[in-house]
């Protein structure tokens, strides 16, 4: 019985340690999906890289913790922070009053936009003009949303941009929506496609990114927040902005 | 290898469903309990909380539909592959007996979710074929070869008896297993080809990873949007539970008049 209770109470130190390590802000889990370059992606070494990455870690230095990344499927990923799998997404989440309702966001970061890409010989300039299409987009993303608000166009869902790509490639799609800096790197960089796609127009939404923690965990939003202040403060982010995104 | 009558008491499980026969009460109960419990617990959901129980099962009736036509084109085109492959792994020519096992080695040894992946952006690249035709092609191609081994077990499991008499009426081997093997074997298989359909049926979630709007895809996309993970895949769940139980009691009844009529 004395055993049980000694056991007992080492166990309850143990998390509370476990607790209070986080408090003390030394390391913290940062869940993202690296298949959305150039702000996450895998790398050659199987690393994990990227504007998003980058940024993390500079907001990590800057208010005194560490970061360990996880490389989660985006389908799932918002179940995950709330299930306490890790504390935080930086993900290129757009910042929505949807997404607001269930989680809490830091101070916006970056901003960004949705973007159309289509075939080359796609007449169409703006997603109203591609009656009677499949239309592709990276599942529960805003790119997905804005998809489904026009008539008339089917949309269709991936659970990678890539695959979507790859399906417009094979004439399976009229057309793919996803954030800007991505459709660069597909539409225009990588090198079959570059032949077969083209960016039509501007991005046509207005959207912020902010990094995802569970909601009512104020603690975390005060540190990320300082953090992304000191980091704006001296102008760190210029740079891994001019690193990948050109 | 041979098939006789009692061949049916050895081991037999396959991954399709448990197929509730008269003879196993045990499992007769649990069909019921299983049954009904699924429908009652929907049904209490969708009154209980229909924000979001209710909306979700208003969202997926579409995907459906499409879990049904990919499960029954996949089938039916797995059926004639099968019977190809089945054919050629009994032939007696080599070339072609060569072919359908070298076919059925490959498929086998792949896992089902690389195949389909595979299969779907290989077809992408060579020529242009719809998505949901892509999928079935694709879950017909793994499938036809468990099917061949199917339909060759039911035509080696007919005694050769039947194609010596065949022969020695006259009949040449072609039509001796057109109108005398092939008919009692179709009765034979029968039983297995339901519990490839069920199999099947299941195995279909796979094609969303193709973002084939079936039932899965779905509900991915629902609880994608509303964060409602837990309900929907509680949804997701059920209806995939009612309608395998509800065809696997299809498969058993008729397996029973099968067996009746013999």
């Amino acid at each position: 019985m004395k055993m049980m209770k000694t056991f007992i109470a080492l166990l309850t130190v143990t998390v509370l340690m476990a607790g209070s390590a986080f408090a003390a802000g030394k390391k913290i889990v940062v869940a993202t999906d690296a298949t959305w370059p150039p702000m996450e992606m895998v790398d050659k070494d199987k690393k994990i890289v990227g504007f998003d990455i980058d940024f993390m870690n500079e907001v990590a230095k800057a208010a005194g913790f560490t970061v360990e990344f996880k490389n989660t499927a985006w389908d799932g990923i918002f179940a995950g922070v709330e299930a306490g799998q890790y504390d935080a997404i930086i993900s290129s989440v757009t910042i929505t009053e949807e997404r607001q309702k269930k989680y809490d966001f830091s101070m916006p970061y970056i901003d960004a936009g949705q973007i159309l890409i289509v075939p080359k010989a796609e007449k169409g300039a703006k997603l109203a003009d591609l009656k009677g299409k499949k239309i592709g987009a990276q599942i529960g993303t805003t790119g997905a949303m804005e998809i489904k608000k026009v008539k008339d166009v089917e949309l269709k869902t991936y659970d990678e941009v890539g695959l979507a790509f790859e399906d417009m490639a094979a004439g399976r799609i009229g057309g793919v929506v996803c954030d800007e800096p991505t459709a660069i790197i597909y539409a225009l960089q990588k090198g079959e496609y570059r032949d077969k796609f083209k960016i039509v127009g501007k991005p046509f939404t207005k959207e912020a990114y902010g990094i995802v923690v569970k909601k009512g965990n104020k603690e975390l939003v005060d540190l990320l927040n300082k953090g992304i202040k000191a980091v704006k403060a001296k102008k760190a982010d210029a740079a891994i902005k001019k690193k990948w995104l050109k | 290898m041979t098939f006789k009558d009692t061949a049916k008491n050895i081991v037999d499980v396959g991954d399709g469903a448990a197929i509730p026969t008269k003879s196993d009460r045990g499992l007769f109960t649990a069909w019921r309990i299983a049954f009904v419990g699924a429908i009652a617990a929907l049904a209490f959901l969708a009154w209980h909380k229909p924000d979001p129980y209710f909306n979700i099962i208003k969202f997926v009736p579409d995907g459906i539909v499409v879990t049904f036509k990919v499960t029954v084109g996949a089938i039916l085109l797995a059926l004639v592959i099968g019977l190809v492959t089945g054919l050629g792994r009994i032939s007696s020519n080599r070339l072609f007996n060569g072919a359908a096992s070298l076919y059925v080695e490959v498929i086998r040894g792949i896992p089902l979710l690389v195949q389909i992946f595979y299969i779907y952006y290989a077809l992408g690249r060579f020529v242009k074929i719809p998505d949901l035709l892509s999928a079935i092609i694709a879950m017909a191609v793994c499938y036809g070869a468990y099917m061949g081994e199917v339909i060759r077990a039911g035509i080696q499991s007919i005694p050769k008896g039947q194609m010596e008499a065949a022969l020695s009426l006259g009949m040449t081997r072609g039509q001796a297993m057109l109108h005398v093997i092939l008919p009692q074997a179709f009765k034979v298989v029968l039983p297995p080809v339901g519990n490839e359909f069920i199999a099947l049926l299941k195995d279909s979630s796979l094609v969303s990873i193709l973002a084939v709007a079936d039932l899965l895809r779905r509900g991915r996309e629902f609880a994608s949007e509303s964060f409602t993970y837990f309900e929907t895949y509680t949804v997701i769940a059920l209806i995939y539970l009612i309608i395998t139980l509800f065809f696997s009691k299809l498969i058993g009844i008729m397996e029973e008049r099968i067996n009746a009529d013999s």
